[in-house]
């Protein structure tokens, strides 16, 4: 199974911020809606197992 | 004319465009996708399962941390102030640990989406709720008077209202690196107290709580750090991967800066000052635990950041027209808050989202005037974005300058209902004479929701509702006095104390004192319920993020529930004190004086709703009427408010001291009047109650504004916390080019009266009727209701239908 590791939607938090914990990374994705759109974020681990929204880099 | 918003940039006309209002109407959400968000009832649920067995003070500060290092956090387009209480800006958040019942009630609506996860949560918490801690402590038949929300508001242990005047200034001034470095020495300090030779145990076991205390206030400040990292951090995501804008990506490394900087160091200009305080709002009010209300002192608190970046242009630079965008912005970003509760309590707040109200005016600790550009600004935001929230009280002070005045007066002019009016010099007195306030404190005073005045600062404001805000329904107290202290008309239970059948009372001194005893009876069941609730506050949902942010509450290592360091207790009497006493003066003079009537046929008639007594009715609907200047009628009143403060006076509360009354209605009146059987001031069942606290009956004044000045002048409003008073004003003499003379004049005469409250309402009669008939055009038409202002559309017809035959007063008459 692939992990959110892989995913470009994944961003490993910096050591010296106040939630950091090894593998921690956030989950940062755009939604839009008939509002406009918004950002998300969540906190996801490297071995977390990828969602449907799994985004790879290709190049 | 429908009323037209002006929104100062493209950005704001932007954001008002898509706004995510959270408005009620009817006691549901207006706009569709509005949704109960399920994170925090999770996280919070998640977190006490693995704390359970700690002081409650760890349990709590840890259950925060789980939610702020885990919630979905957002940042939407265009925002310049970011955060919010949930993971979607169209949702509201949860509190399964507050109340059962305002739980399920959500949960078992539309708005949930995860029915069967929040029923497991919601029965999970059930055992620790402070509903299931206090209700033990009350009868059966207490509690089923309480919940029939007849004489009394249930309990807020029920709908877990409550309402809070943060220290913001703790956290803009220090920033909480600066506070947790603190609080840790303190606990350091307190461990090796506990080593030293000799051991004292009367000395040192108060340190255990203590200590408690002080690691739960670091868990609580380490967090929000964390959190508003998140937040730094998915707005720099954003910049350099998600957007092509130039501008906007300049704008996002700007917020993510901001967010790095505050809370957790001071605020260095006007753009930190904004961020850290919306973070501190969302934290207060929303994610540790819900309280409503804006309280804060707005322009006395920004004043020295908003000199630093508009004024020297020393630190984030802006431009006069720049601070007015953003205030704009933090306009919007108040008109998306969601907020959940009860469907008695959405009811009540018909048309708003919830109670938000900031105060502006009035003078500085020093005694000079407190109103300055930053004022102007603030007060400029709201008349061009037209939000009904938050709505602004403004201090009157007789040396307020005259220019901040005109801007008050141009909100106002345009129908927003607010700036409402407080008596500056008379509420700051109060505070000093009954509260033992020090001047200069007490003359930092705010709002602490729609009409208490409260001290601000960085210790020592109101913490939780149970210091005060009850609610007693004196119609339906009337009402039972006349009918043996049992309902025939609503819930046909025994409400309050057997005070005889009306019927057979023999003089108004009977009918007086049947008022009096169910009126003591009502108070004393609901000042028991708040401080019931109090207890349960303070020993089972501690607050260690409020608590570390307040000095008292960091000095003395106890939690801000359990602090009450300056007492401030007030509780509302909610609409239908004027059908009170326009019934007891009816009564007084058509069966006791002229005899025209007897009290058992004036029974039989109120029984059946008057039917085939219009005559009948009419007499008592002509009697003499309060707000007319009516010496006969305004006598009654004097006694009856009198009464009121007497009555509560006699009673001791958690703060230990007497609380003072505050007459008012938010939309009691309308709620409360399908309530209540027909009355002798010549009202028929069901309609709706007085819209005030003193605001003359609907249509009862005939005599012009300055009559009604009169009348409520007579009032002694020093022994009250607040005596609400709403007028309408004639739109075509406010917007002709006398417009704010007469209105100023008006003003000076209503100062000069020694009166404590008034608010507006100006929008014609024929708009009222043309935004009902094509409510499309008119989404920007706000008016007052009492204490709040609503979008005119989002109003039942119902209670649209009560502004429109609200009495429309010529000034110039
Ligand atoms: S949760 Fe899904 S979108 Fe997020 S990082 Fe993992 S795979 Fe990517």
């Amino acid at each position: 199974m692939a992990k959110c590791e892989k995913c470009t939607f994944f961003f490993p938090i910096p050591e010296e911020d106040m939630d950091f914990e090894p593998d921690k990374g956030d989950c940062v994705r755009q939604q839009e809606d008939t509002k406009g759109k918004f950002w998300l974020s969540r906190p996801v681990f490297r071995s977390t197992e990828a969602c449907e929204h799994l985004s790879v880099q290709t190049s | 004319m429908p009323t037209v918003a002006t929104p100062s940039t493209e950005r704001t006309a932007r954001l008002k465009n898509r706004c995510r209002f959270k408005h009620v109407a009817g006691g549901e959400y207006v706009h569709a996708g509005v949704k109960a968000g399920v994170e925090r009832a999770r996280l919070i649920t998640e977190s006490h399962k693995k704390n359970i067995g700690n002081p409650n003070c760890i349990i709590r500060a840890r259950g925060l941390a789980n939610i702020l290092d885990n919630i979905t956090i957002h940042i939407q387009d265009d925002e310049l102030i970011v955060g919010a209480n949930t993971e979607h800006p169209d949702y509201f958040p949860m509190y399964p640990e507050l109340s059962y019942f305002a739980t399920v009630d959500m949960v078992e609506s539309h708005y949930c989406d995860h029915q069967e996860e929040m029923r497991e949560i919601s029965e999970y918490w059930r055992p620790y709720t402070i509903q299931t801690k206090a209700e033990k402590y009350f009868t059966p038949e207490e509690l089923g008077i309480m919940y029939s929300a007849t004489i009394v508001q249930p309990p807020m242990f029920v709908t877990a209202f409550s309402s809070i005047v943060p220290t913001y200034e703790a956290v803009l001034e220090d920033g909480l690196i600066k506070r947790i470095e603190d609080v840790e020495q303190k606990i350091a300090d307190a461990n090796a107290s506990l080593r030293e030779s000799p051991w004292n145990a009367q000395d040192k076991l108060g340190l255990l709580d203590k200590i408690d205390q002080w690691e739960a206030m670091v868990i609580a400040m380490k967090a929000v750090v964390g959190w508003a990292q998140r937040h730094a951090r998915l707005a720099k995501i954003m910049a350099e991967n998600f957007l092509a804008d130039p501008k906007r990506k300049e704008e996002l490394l700007e917020i993510s800066d901001i967010c790095r900087n505050v809370p957790a160091y001071p605020a260095r200009g006007l753009k930190d000052a904004m961020q850290s305080k919306w973070f501190t709002y969302l934290l207060c009010h929303s994610v540790e635990r819900y309280s409503s209300g804006y309280g804060q002192k707005e322009d006395k608190m920004l004043w020295p950041y908003y000199k630093k970046s508009v004024l020297d242009q020393t630190d984030q630079v802006m431009t006069y027209a720049d601070a007015v965008e953003l205030f704009e912005c933090e306009r919007l970003k108040v008109s998306e808050h969601g907020s959940t509760k009860g469907r008695q309590l959405r009811e009540f707040f018909a048309g708003s989202n919830d109670l938000f109200i900031l105060t502006l005016g009035g003078t500085n600790a020093d005694g000079t005037d407190g109103s300055n550009e930053c004022t102007n600004a603030i007060l400029e935001a709201a008349a061009n974005i037209v939000t009904t929230e938050p709505s602004i009280g403004f201090r009157w002070n007789e040396n307020g300058n005259v220019e901040t005045k005109k801007k008050v007066f141009e909100c106002i002019k345009k129908g927003f209902g607010f700036p409402s009016i407080k008596n500056d010099e008379m509420n700051t007195q109060q505070l000093v004479k009954y509260f033992n306030v020090p001047l200069d404190v007490a003359r930092d005073w705010a709002l602490v929701l729609c009409m208490s005045p409260g001290i601000t600062g960085r210790r020592g404001t109101q913490k939780t509702r149970s210091e005060g805000g009850s609610d007693v329904y004196p119609a339906k107290v009337m009402e039972i006095a006349l009918t043996n202290g049992f309902d025939e008309f609503f819930s046909n239970v025994q409400l309050g104390p057997e005070t005889g059948d009306g019927a057979n009372f023999k003089s108004f001194d009977e009918v007086w004192n049947a008022v009096k005893a169910q009126i003591r009876s009502a108070i004393e069941l609901s000042l028991r319920s708040k401080d019931v609730g109090r207890i349960m506050e303070l020993t089972h949902l501690c607050c260690p993020f409020i608590s570390a942010i307040d000095d008292g509450c960091v000095e003395k290592g106890m939690d801000a529930n359990a602090l009450a360091e300056v007492a401030n207790p007030w509780h509302n009497i909610i609409g239908g004190s004027v059908v009170v006493i326009d019934s007891m003066t009816a009564i007084k003079k058509l069966v006791f004086e002229d005899k025209k009537y007897t009290m058992a046929e004036l029974m039989d008639a109120l029984r059946n709703n008057w039917e085939g007594k219009e005559e009948m009715r009419l007499d008592f609907w002509n009697a003499p009427k309060f707000g007319n200047d009516d010496p006969y009628a305004d006598e009654l009143a004097t006694k009856y408010y009198d009464l009121i403060a007497d009555e509560w006076k006699r009673n001791t509360t958690y703060s230990g001291t007497y609380p003072l009354p505050l007459a008012q209605s938010v939309a009691g009146y309308i709620v409360n009047g399908p309530k209540t059987a027909a009355t002798a001031n010549g009202r028929h069942a069901g309609e709706a109650l007085d819209d005030g606290g003193s605001s003359p009956y609907m249509g009862c004044d005939k005599n012009g504004p300055t009559a009604v000045l009169k009348s409520v002048s007579k009032i002694d409003a020093s022994k009250h916390k607040g005596v609400l008073l709403n007028q309408r004003l004639s739109t075509v003499l406010m917007n002709s080019d006398a417009g704010f003379d007469l209105w100023h004049a008006y003003m000076k005469t209503w100062h000069s009266l020694g009166i404590d409250h008034v608010q507006f309402n100006v929008i014609s009669q024929e708009d009222m009727k043309a935004a009902q008939i094509e409510p499309e055009k008119y989404t920007d038409t706000l008016v007052r209701i009492a204490g709040y202002s609503a979008k005119f559309i989002d109003l039942a017809r119902y209670s649209q239908d009560t502004i429109i035959a609200r009495t429309e007063q010529d000034m110039a008459g």
